[in-house]
């Protein structure tokens, strides 16, 4: 008799087991992934190339990381995505751990995570024409996820008498995840007000360059809400540093616009008004007074 | 005693009948649920599927305007829908949500359909996006949001188009700004000339359009809009001539860009006289778009749409020749305004239709000053060269340009 509850027990345990084993099918993380990345702006730290990768066995490794606006677009968050290589009883594992920000990921990628798929094998990761082929076993079936990537740019092309080209799947298209907080300007981290003078000392300096001709800080520029605009302090051959909003150049108070190095004949390097003449301030920042 | 073993015997039993048929149960309606979630996943990547087909389709269209087969199928009822009546240069369409919405509203065949925006006053499908309306971090360029919804599954897809395709991209070089200084060798007198390399200057081939002031009226900041009046029908293609000089600012700020400035627009007008050569030693000039020669001035309503060209031809935008650089309107048609660093009472170039073609003023480099206010003949200075009728209402366009990475 005094088996009796054992055996029950046991028996429910089995019976239960496939609620146990609630693990998530591979058609399921396909979708849950697709609907993220579609998004990502940034592709980094990707170290694998079309090979099956098959060391360090038994270790977890970082393979590459995402960076993809919030829903909403209101902010940034980075998925870090992990390999665990399967050696002996170590399962593979494919792993991807969500952050908020744009930030750094670890190598090791700790206890939680945004999705964990087990049981994988031969994984291979292949980036090809702004599309992220990722091919593995599953539970002995061969299985191929292709990831468009229509966000990510490798920056632009400027030719003459040409509008410009982003270097990307669909030139001059984003797709983006819009609900209502996008139109929610109190959530707006974009810099400047249309007023913004240098003249009142209220315009943003969204890039800072140096007398080495070094940029110093972050260049916020693509964060100006009103546009940005350049000025002249150190004749580097990059350019200025850059300030955002309207640009009021060559105006009493206000910065001189650039007037280029390449002519000769001109002796002053910015543009004012012909009554005005240019006046390094404070800020090494040729004025108009 | 024999009775109660029995009975425990059967109890047992019973018990581990009703866990396995309830284990079972579970199991099957676990398996169940498996089959039909995994049948729900491959269901919504078969719409994220079309869904990016058809954005694929929608970008085709975009960038093709006039030459996409679909604006062959659809203009007749398009014109009719948008109240157009008048001829317009029809690669306006480029780049332009009037496409895409008549597409939407008259080929049948789609298997997507446009989520109605929740703002603005007219039925619209798309809405402004830039910096200055949206929090939506990492946009680049403002555009033109729309949300596909696909029909067999309700599945939503947004896309953000840029209307960046009207702009070119100003040469690196030495350019002069204003007509040309003939000095003698005596003379302390030299031409204002400036470079603009390291710089990545894009402009607006045309001026600013009405139907973009109506989205400006729509989606931007209503503080900036007041009094300003959308327009409809057949001059939705016409320029914009209604805003103040500040507004015109604001518009381009809207946009992420500024008004464009009288030195870029010389450059990107007076024709080089060796196109090879970027660091000429000197800057001659023509004062006309479409020749070296100085003396080569033709009276053409197709280079310069004048006061004689009104009775010829219907005035549209892009009635004169591009320049050099891509630049339409470059003179003639109507004002158009800069903003100029170096002179800042010659702000407004005043080829145009209010004079004939022997006006003094069909000259690039050549302009005349507007207070930025108002459209009377009191608001302007033509330096003593005032048209010869009396005009109500002169018209002022403007348009934008950005510098960029």
């Amino acid at each position: 008799m005094k088996y009796i509850g054992l055996i029950l027990f046991f028996t429910l345990l089995q019976a239960c087991l496939p609620f146990q084993l609630n693990e998530m099918g591979v058609e399921e993380a396909e979708m849950k992934i697709y609907n993220e990345w579609l998004y990502a702006i940034k592709l980094q730290n990707l170290k694998v190339n079309n090979e099956v990768i098959s060391r360090p066995p038994g270790i977890e490794q970082l393979i590459f990381r995402m960076v993809i606006p919030s829903e909403g677009g209101t902010n940034l968050k980075t998925h870090c995505v992990y390999y665990q290589v399967p050696y002996k009883k170590i399962m593979g594992q494919l792993k991807i751990v969500e952050q908020k920000n744009d930030s750094i990921c670890p190598e090791v990628s700790g206890e939680s995570s945004w999705l964990e798929l087990k049981r994988i094998t031969n994984l291979k990761v292949n980036l090809l024409n702004f599309k992220l082929i990722i091919n593995f076993q599953h539970q002995n079936l061969n299985k191929s996820w292709s990831f468009l990537l229509p966000n990510i740019t490798n920056g632009l092309r400027h030719e003459k008498f040409q509008a410009s080209k982003e270097q990307k799947l669909f030139p001059q298209l984003t797709f983006l995840r819009i609900n209502k907080e996008s139109f929610n300007l109190r959530e707006s981290k974009y810099l400047g007000k249309i007023s913004d003078r240098i003249a009142d000392k209220s315009a943003i300096r969204c890039q800072q360059i140096d007398k080495n001709c070094q940029i110093v800080g972050e260049d916020r520029c693509d964060s100006c809400s009103y546009g940005w605009y350049e000025v002249v302090d150190y004749n580097c051959p990059q350019g200025g540093s850059k300030f955002c909003g309207q640009n009021h150049c060559g105006e009493k108070n206000e910065p001189a616009c650039p007037r280029g190095k390449k002519t000769e004949d001109n002796s002053d390097s910015g543009i004012c008004q012909s009554d005005l003449s240019a006046v390094l301030n404070a800020d090494h920042i040729l004025i108009c007074q | 005693m024999k009775e109660f073993k029995r009975f425990n015997v059967s109890i047992l039993i019973m018990s581990i009948c009703a866990v396995l048929l309830l284990g079972g149960g579970f199991a099957y309606l676990k398996k169940q649920n498996s089959v039909a979630l995994t049948e729900q996943f491959i269901q919504d990547k078969q719409a994220l599927q079309r869904l990016l087909e058809n954005s694929s389709e929608i970008h085709r269209i975009w960038n093709e305007g006039e030459d996409a087969r679909e604006w062959g199928l659809v203009k007749k009822e398009c014109l009719k829908h948008f109240g157009i009546t008048a001829a317009f240069d029809e690669s306006f369409l480029r780049c332009n949500p009037m496409l895409l919405q008549c597409n939407y509203l008259f080929n049948k065949k789609l298997n997507y359909k446009f989520v109605e925006q929740e703002k603005g006053n007219n039925q619209k499908f798309y809405r402004y996006l830039s910096k200055s309306n949206t929090p939506y971090q990492g946009i680049g360029q403002s555009g033109y949001l729309f949300t596909l919804e696909d029909k067999l599954n309700h599945k939503q897809l947004s896309i953000l188009l840029n209307d960046q395709c009207q702009e070119v991209f100003l040469q690196n070089r030495i350019y002069a700004y204003g007509e040309e200084v003939i000095a003698r060798p005596s003379e302390d007198i030299e031409d204002y000339r400036f470079d603009n390399f390291n710089q990545n200057i894009y402009i607006d081939r045309r001026l600013v359009m009405n139907y973009e002031i109506n989205d400006w009226i729509d989606f931007g900041n209503q503080n900036f809009t007041k009094n300003i009046k959308r327009v409809n029908s057949s001059d939705l293609f016409l320029p914009a001539t209604q805003l103040n000089y500040s507004q015109m600012e604001n518009f381009c700020s809207f946009k992420g860009k500024q008004i464009m400035q009288a030195h870029l627009f010389d450059a990107a007008t007076f024709l080089p006289m060796d196109m090879d050569d970027v660091t000429p030693k000197s800057n001659k000039r023509s004062p006309y778009y479409w020749t070296k020669k100085k003396g080569d001035y033709k009276e053409d309503c197709h280079l310069l749409y004048a006061k004689d060209c009104i009775n010829k031809k219907t005035f549209q935008l892009n009635s004169s020749g591009p320049s050099w650089a891509g630049l339409l309107d470059s003179m003639g048609g109507i004002f158009e305004v800069f903003r100029n660093p170096i002179d800042p009472e010659s702000n407004l170039k005043a080829s145009s239709y209010y004079f004939n073609f022997k006006s003094p003023w069909h000259k690039l480099g050549f302009r005349a000053g507007w207070d930025g206010e108002g459209f009377d003949l009191r608001n302007f200075n033509f330096k003593g060269l005032n048209p010869e009728v009396s005009i109500e209402k002169f018209q002022v366009g403007f348009r934008c340009m950005r510098e960029s990475r």
